[in-house]
């Protein structure tokens, strides 16, 4: 006892001691330890989420890209048909435009024939009927005072049939 | 020279307001300013102070699990606590100046601060804390039987075995109060010495070394502290289980 009054031992203060480190310790760990901790699990379960969701970000963005390629891969497939398509119609229009074409032209062409045959037909008949009447005009003023009447219409019958026949 | 005893400064009726429990009560401050600061700026972004604090209690926990494992939980606050007590208390002895205000008497200076752990009533406190704490742990985790069964036995080795645990249980209080009392103490003697024998510049490799000190001292009490408690709080089968792998 004696050597712990040399160290300045009272029993007052070490009780105070004590109660002073009980409280000091009852406070950090109410207010320090707990709510660091908290603090720390937030943070980790947020960070946890944070990952999750920018691997399933991640996820959603590859998924998208592949889509869009097979998007772009289908459109121009389908750019490529239509394109295919115009040029096969196009061919197809342009060889019907000729063919109508080709047998408006032809029609126009034996129309026409027929139309100048039809002419040269008309006009022969005209100068075939000009000349008989010339020739029965060109008879009758020769023949008047040669032959009488009689000899004349027969004269000019036979004339016109070998005129017809012909 | 330093007196062994804390000097008392003033009395509140029987009670003698030591400048070591003055300090006591700074150190109490300075950690509930702490505590105070932490609850009022406490955000998912920390600051520089909140991750140093944050940094800290996490690497003792980290270091707590890795000796304790599963009863890492129930030792830390202790851990932790002895270690920021003591360190605060053996630091703030250091500051320049701080000792060296106090009241004049005849032929020497009392301080009104002195480091709290320079006083015997403390460190034998926190080791008596540390003591109680550790058995009463004991006593919650293994059960009143097997924590009894470890000190007496009616097999005569085991019986005697239990006698010099029982002993080792009051060294262990006083070799951890003599021990953070002695170096803070010693600490002190050294620093007012040289101090005393030229006061500039030379006392700093010396304040150096107690920075130091200081620190060891902290982590010794504390990490003897857990140690106990670990083992204390170790049921005999996983013990054994422990060895045999």
């Amino acid at each position: 006892m004696e050597i712990l009054n040399k160290f300045g031992f009272d029993p007052i203060m070490l009780a105070a001691q004590i109660v002073n480190f009980l409280i000091i310790l009852y406070l950090l760990k109410r207010f320090l330890y707990k709510p660091v901790f908290k603090i720390l699990k937030e943070r980790q379960d947020k960070i946890e989420e944070g990952i999750k969701q920018t691997e399933k970000a991640q996820k959603t963005l590859e998924e998208a890209i592949g889509k869009e390629t097979r998007i772009l891969a289908n459109a121009k497939k389908e750019a490529q048909m239509l394109i295919e398509n115009a040029k096969s119609d196009s061919l197809e229009l342009a060889r019907q435009i000729e063919e109508n074409a080709k047998t408006e032209v032809e029609g126009l062409i034996n129309e026409a024939k027929a139309k100048i045959s039809l002419e040269s037909e008309i006009a022969e008949k005209k100068l075939s009927e000009h000349a008989s009447a010339l020739a029965t005009s060109l008879l009758k003023k020769t023949l008047q005072d040669e032959i009488d009447k009689h000899g004349q219409r027969k004269i000019m019958e036979n004339a016109f049939k070998k005129i017809n026949k012909k | 020279m330093v007196s062994f005893a804390a000097e008392p400064i003033f009395f509140l009726g029987n009670f003698a307001v030591t400048n070591a429990f003055l300090d006591t009560l700074l150190v109490d401050f300075i950690l509930i300013l702490v505590v105070i600061f932490i609850n009022k700026k406490m955000s998912l972004l920390p600051g520089f102070f909140q991750n140093l604090i944050e940094v800290m209690i996490d690497g003792f926990y980290n270091l707590t699990k890795s000796v304790a494992e599963k009863r890492a939980d129930m030792i830390f606050p202790f851990f932790v606590t002895f270690f920021l007590f003591i360190l605060l208390a053996n630091w703030t002895g250091l500051i320049p100046g701080l000792t060296a205000i106090g009241i004049r008497e005849e032929d020497h200076l009392i301080p009104f601060f002195r480091p709290a752990t320079s006083d015997f009533n403390v460190t034998f406190g926190l080791a008596l804390v540390s003591a109680v704490a550790t058995h009463g742990l004991s006593i919650k985790t293994l059960g009143i039987k097997e924590y009894l069964g470890r000190y007496f036995s009616l097999n005569p080795i085991f019986l005697f075995v239990g006698f010099l645990e029982i002993i080792s249980e009051i060294t262990k209080v006083i070799s951890l109060s003599f021990r953070l009392f002695g170096n803070i103490f010693a600490g002190e003697v050294v620093l007012g010495t040289i101090s005393t024998l030229f006061a500039f510049l030379f006392p700093l490799p010396f304040l150096m070394l107690e920075t130091i000190v200081g620190l060891v001292q902290a982590l010794v009490f504390a990490m003897l502290t857990m140690a106990f408690m670990t083992i204390l709080t170790t049921p005999h089968s996983e013990g054994s289980k422990e060895v045999s792998h």
